[in-house]
């Protein structure tokens, strides 16, 4: 195993101790409690009544709004974790040229902000 | 490094493993107790007397709670994907686990030390919205999807001013080691000069893990139990854990990021001589504490309110303070050398 | 004591509810003698809504608050009112509340043409009225939009509260429930939002979710159901559907002695024990003409006054947990706990006491009842202190209810708001002032008004409300009356011992009293008090036997149901929730 990843192999054990204890809990569970599904039991939660139709349906594009903003956000955060760790090594310009990808950023954001992309109505 | 059975790749692995399992079932026992520190601590706030049947002053409960559901039936719905609505409590419970393969609880003492570790830990927070979106989804009901359409967009909105809370600390550390990160607030907490950006990621942190006052996936008085509404038996308590867990995490981040992890508040004998754990894990249980504070204390954000709070007041905030705070450094010259 | 109000609005436009295109003009009006002093005039179907709207809109009438509509089977009655009565009679009651004047206006209709207009353009409220008369009596309303049953299922054979409708299940034979009743029972319930027009409508958006809110929902208190339709978070429209918590009350008011029907007034609203008592044993106390000793409505009125303040402590509780803020409920428990610890003192009984009775109260105050009561005098107002700082002075919870569930006065007039809810808009409208009852008029308090009529506005009423109720107990602390707590009318309770055993004249009515019943003058009645939610009002007939002859419950909470889809279309989910938590009601007293 290469040293670098030496790191990283305790993750991959963490990874499969947590995906087998959350499987053993499920499988565990369906294995030692009775089941005794029947129709009325076995029907979602509509408050005690037949649910109106399905529950997979279009919905609200706001929703997607959100996600779609949350993008642009995250994809800036992402850009920003290099660049705040190494901002001693990369002096005044790189300090400069970052400020100047925010201040766009921050265009866009009064942009939304003013169009109301950020209103929940 | 240890010689002999311990450096083969095999006694890697032992080894490993049992660290891992030395971190994960205090962890677990840490969750277990948590919810009946939850019942105490709301019981307390509303002058009630909490569990206290089970085992001296109730102490037994959560494994009583755990052997009920454990033996419970699982009602999987009738139009539900059966496997993705099992799958989806697993994959929240795990993420929930192993974020903790990297927080350090002492110097050196994490189970894997890695250079991007506070990267990881954003990674993992992030993808803990695929839970409950597979929950809500599987479940085929309308307060399931519902939840779970209410709890995407939001974690999604808080994500955002955590990641930029968490760069203003990394302007100040110049490392994404979660160590380092300890270790560059030797001389003073990240708590006092950054202080507003603590309020921010502790707020951001509860609805992060959907907490009040920003319940609203679960919002009980609302929409019933949102996105596990259908959810029974052991997979209920995977979601249930994977909660707890994630409070804990939150607060083990804060205690990292802003309150110096391990490290003594009080930095002169006796106070050194306590073990850096201890201390550790005192300042995650104030925290934890503050998140039940919280809940027994204040009413619910509506839906426009949580997003307004996050998108207007959160992210400019802390947007202007990342500025603010790596111009005062570049100016100043006080940058870390890392 | 006068009450100005707001100009009425034009009512909203039904869809076939077209506004009668006559001018507002009096029909000559026959009038009916009645026990009580509310005037009663008789008019035919085809002048009512004329009638109405003249009664509605003329200035000088300016009866703007249709307080209820019932039906009376008059069939078997052998006292007629009347001579226009014939088989059924309509009734209609309408308030002004400038004065709290009331006026009856009835119409009779005979067996073979139970039709009547209906009246939902000149009171919007008039729609639920007009279902549950369709429900109960099998009575039409030309031009009602959705006449659908209200209380009983959609599946229902007959009408109950008809003479010739059974009262008992055991009056009919045994009943199986077969799986495909079941199915169908549960079709149909599933379909009724059909009915109501929710799911044909031609603009449908394929964005929008129709989903179950109630009756197994944690925050609906109770058995409710809505019916909401949503686009992402916003409501388009709201159907309410009740009926889960029917009983029949009135039925059974027709076949229980008049003694024996006080304790079922408690379980009308059960959170608010005395309160259904007082109007019931008021109307039975005018119809035989007995006076009550001065104690015993002092005792009356501090009892109500402790029940005010629990129902509105249980309102305030569950309120804010529907917000979301988990504590509260928990302190307001305690203090309901020492107000029913009064209750059970004094009465034996916590939350049904039944303590009421024809004629006075069951007992007298026990022994050192004024220290107690003293004590929890001392004790709340602190609490209301709390509670004003802890949940009034939040800034999330004035966020999730300041400007949430508005209405106006007009509206709330227009939709039969009574109570707190129509204070809130402005109108200090309370009828233990502006017609006082049972001695109110002793007592000194003021009327709490808000101007907004918005959930936080409800809220705070209560909560200042409370503390005009404490002035109140503790005036009637300072004041109690000496003497008897019961009347010696030989309706209202037994004769006294030495008599009875003295002259046989004394016995003899004392053993049918005792054995089938009181037997109570032929009248009609009508009495109305404050309700912790609003006016209560029972209108009862007797036609000279041990039983009413008909028993009709008026109750605020049906009413304020109404008002829900008018104040939360637009509004989001959590809104709706904070809405109905705010509106108080019971589900008891709903559906009776």
């Amino acid at each position: 195993m290469q040293p670098s990843l030496m790191n990283y192999f305790p993750i991959l054990v963490f990874l499969g101790i947590a995906g087998l204890i959350g499987a053993a809990f499920v499988i565990g569970s369906l294995l030692v409690a009775r089941q005794n599904p029947y129709g009325e039991k076995l029907s979602a939660y509509e408050c005690g009544f037949e649910p109106f139709g399905d529950a997979r349906r279009k919905f609200d594009v706001r929703y997607y709004l959100v996600a779609i903003l949350f993008i642009i956000f995250d994809v800036e955060v992402a850009f920003l974790f290099p660049w705040a760790v190494s901002l001693s090594h990369i002096g005044m310009l790189g300090f400069w040229s970052m400020m100047g990808f925010l201040a766009i950023l921050v265009v866009g954001f009064i942009y939304e902000w003013r169009k109301g992309a950020l209103d929940w109505e | 490094m240890a010689t002999g059975f311990f450096a083969t790749d095999f006694g890697i692995l032992i080894l490993t493993l049992l660290k891992s399992l030395a971190l994960i079932v205090p962890l677990l026992i840490g969750v277990a107790y948590l919810t009946y520190a939850e019942r105490k601590v709301l019981a307390a706030v509303q002058l009630r007397k909490g569990p206290n049947v089970t085992g001296p002053f109730g102490l037994w409960q959560p494994f009583a709670d755990a052997i009920k559901m454990l033996f419970k039936e699982t009602i999987i719905p009738d139009g539900s994907n059966r496997y993705l609505f099992l799958f989806a409590p697993v994959i929240t419970f795990g993420l929930a686990i192993i974020a903790w393969a990297v927080i350090p609880v002492n110097d050196h003492w994490a189970i894997a030390n890695i250079n991007v570790g506070m990267l990881y830990l954003f990674a993992i927070s992030s993808l803990g919205v695929y839970g409950v979106i597979i929950a809500g989804w599987a479940s085929n009901s309308k307060f399931a999807f519902l939840g779970a359409m209410r709890s995407a967009a939001q974690m999604v909105s808080y994500e955002v001013s955590i990641g930029l809370v968490i760069l203003s600390v990394l302007v100040c550390t110049g490392s994404l080691n979660l160590n380092a990160i300890v270790l560059a607030q030797r001389h003073i907490w990240f708590a006092i000069p950054l202080l507003p950006m603590l309020v921010v990621f502790f707020i951001s942190g509860l609805a992060e893990t959907n907490r009040a006052p920003f319940d609203l996936p679960e919002g009980e008085s609302e929409i019933v139990a949102g996105f596990f509404v259908e959810y029974s038996a052991m997979s209920f308590a995977l979601f249930f854990l994977g909660e707890y867990a994630n409070m804990i995490l939150m607060s083990g981040m804060t205690t990292i990021l802003f309150l110096g992890g391990w490290l003594s508040p009080i930095p002169f004998v006796p106070f050194t001589w306590v073990p850096g754990p201890i201390w550790f894990i005192l300042k995650v249980a104030v925290c934890l504490f503050v998140f039940l504070w919280v809940r027994a204390t204040l009413p619910r954000f509506r839906y426009d309110q949580l997003m307004q709070l996050g998108w207007k007041v959160f992210l400019p905030l802390s947007l202007g303070w990342l500025v603010l705070t790596a111009s005062v450094l570049e100016i100043f010259g006080w940058l870390p050398h890392a | 004591m006068s009450v100005t109000l707001p100009d009425a609005i034009a009512p909203p436009a039904l869809k076939s509810c077209p506004p009668a295109a006559q001018p507002a003009q009096p029909v000559p009006p026959s009038p009916q003698a009645t026990t009580d002093a509310i005037e009663t005039i008789w008019c035919d179907a085809d002048h009512l809504i004329r009638q109405m709207q003249y009664l509605k809109t003329d200035q000088a009438q300016n009866y703007r608050l249709l307080l209820d509509i019932t039906a009376i089977d008059e069939r078997q009655r052998t006292h007629r009112p009347h001579p226009n009565c014939a088989d059924f009679t309509l009734l209609y009651h309408v308030l002004r509340p400038t004065d709290g004047k009331q006026l009856r206006v009835k119409i009779p209709l005979t067996q073979d043409a139970l039709i009547a207009p209906t009246l939902c353009a000149v009171f919007p409220n008039a729609n639920w009225y007009e279902r549950e008369i369709w429900d109960m009596f099998g009575i039409r309303f030309a031009g009602h939009d959705n006449l659908r049953r209200i209380l009983m299922p959609e599946s229902w054979q007959g009408h109950p509260l008809r003479k010739d409708h059974y009262s008992r299940a055991t009056e009919r034979g045994p009943f199986v429930m077969q799986a495909a009743t079941e199915q169908a029972e549960q079709y149909a319930l599933r379909d009724s939002p059909a009915l109501a027009g929710m799911i044909d409508d031609a603009d449908d958006d394929p964005e929008t979710m129709i989903i179950n809110l109630g009756p197994n929902h944690p925050s609906l208190h109770g058995v409710l159901r809505l019916v909401v339709k949503l686009r992402g978070e916003e409501i388009i429209d709201v159907v309410p559907e009740i009926g889960f918590h029917h009983r029949g009350a009135e039925k059974i008011g027709e076949r229980q002695s008049w003694h024996s029907f006080i304790p079922y007034t408690d379980r009308i609203d059960y959170v608010a024990g005395v309160m259904n008592n007082f109007p019931y044993v008021m109307g039975v106390e005018q119809l035989a003409g007995i006076t009550v000793p001065a104690r015993a409505q002092m005792i009356r009125i501090m009892l109500a006054e402790i029940f005010r303040i629990i129902s509105h402590l249980v309102f305030f509780g569950t309120m804010v947990q529907d917000v979301g803020q988990l504590s509260p409920v928990f302190y307001v428990f305690t203090d309901r706990e020492r107000a029913l610890e009064l209750i059970e003192m004094i009465c034996g009984f916590r939350m049904h006491p039944s303590f009421f009775r024809i004629g006075g109260v069951a007992a007298d105050l026990p022994q050192g009842w004024d220290g107690k009561v003293r004590e929890f005098l001392a004790y709340l107002p602190k609490r209301l202190d709390e509670y004003q700082s802890m949940v009034m002075r939040n800034r999330i919870f004035k966020a999730r209810t300041i400007g949430i569930g508005e209405y106006s006065a007009a509206e709330a007039l227009d939709w039969g708001v009574t109570g707190p809810g129509l204070r809130a808009t402005g109108i200090a409208f309370d009828y233990r002032k502006i017609h006082p009852y049972s001695g109110y008029d002793q007592l000194a308090f003021d009327i709490p008004i808000a101007q907004r009529g918005d959930c936080y506005n409800r809220v705070q009423l209560r909560l200042d409300e409370m503390r005009e109720s404490l002035r109140i107990i503790s005036q009637c602390l300072e004041q109690m009356p000496p003497g008897p707590v019961k009347s010696n009318h030989p309706l209202a309770m037994p004769m006294p011992r030495e008599a009875v055993l003295h002259d046989i004249d004394t016995l003899i009515p004392h053993f049918l009293n005792a054995t089938w019943g009181a037997v109570i003058p032929p009248g009609e009645v009508s009495t109305t008090i404050e309700a912790t939610k609003g006016l209560n009002t029972y209108h009862l007939v007797s036609d000279g036997t041990t039983q009413p002859y008909r028993v009709r419950i008026r109750t605020p909470s049906f009413a304020h149901l109404q008002i829900i889809p008018a104040i939360s279309r637009g509004a989001y989910l959590a809104d709706l929730i904070a809405i109905i938590g705010s509106i108080d009601f019971v589900m008891a007293d709903v559906d009776r």
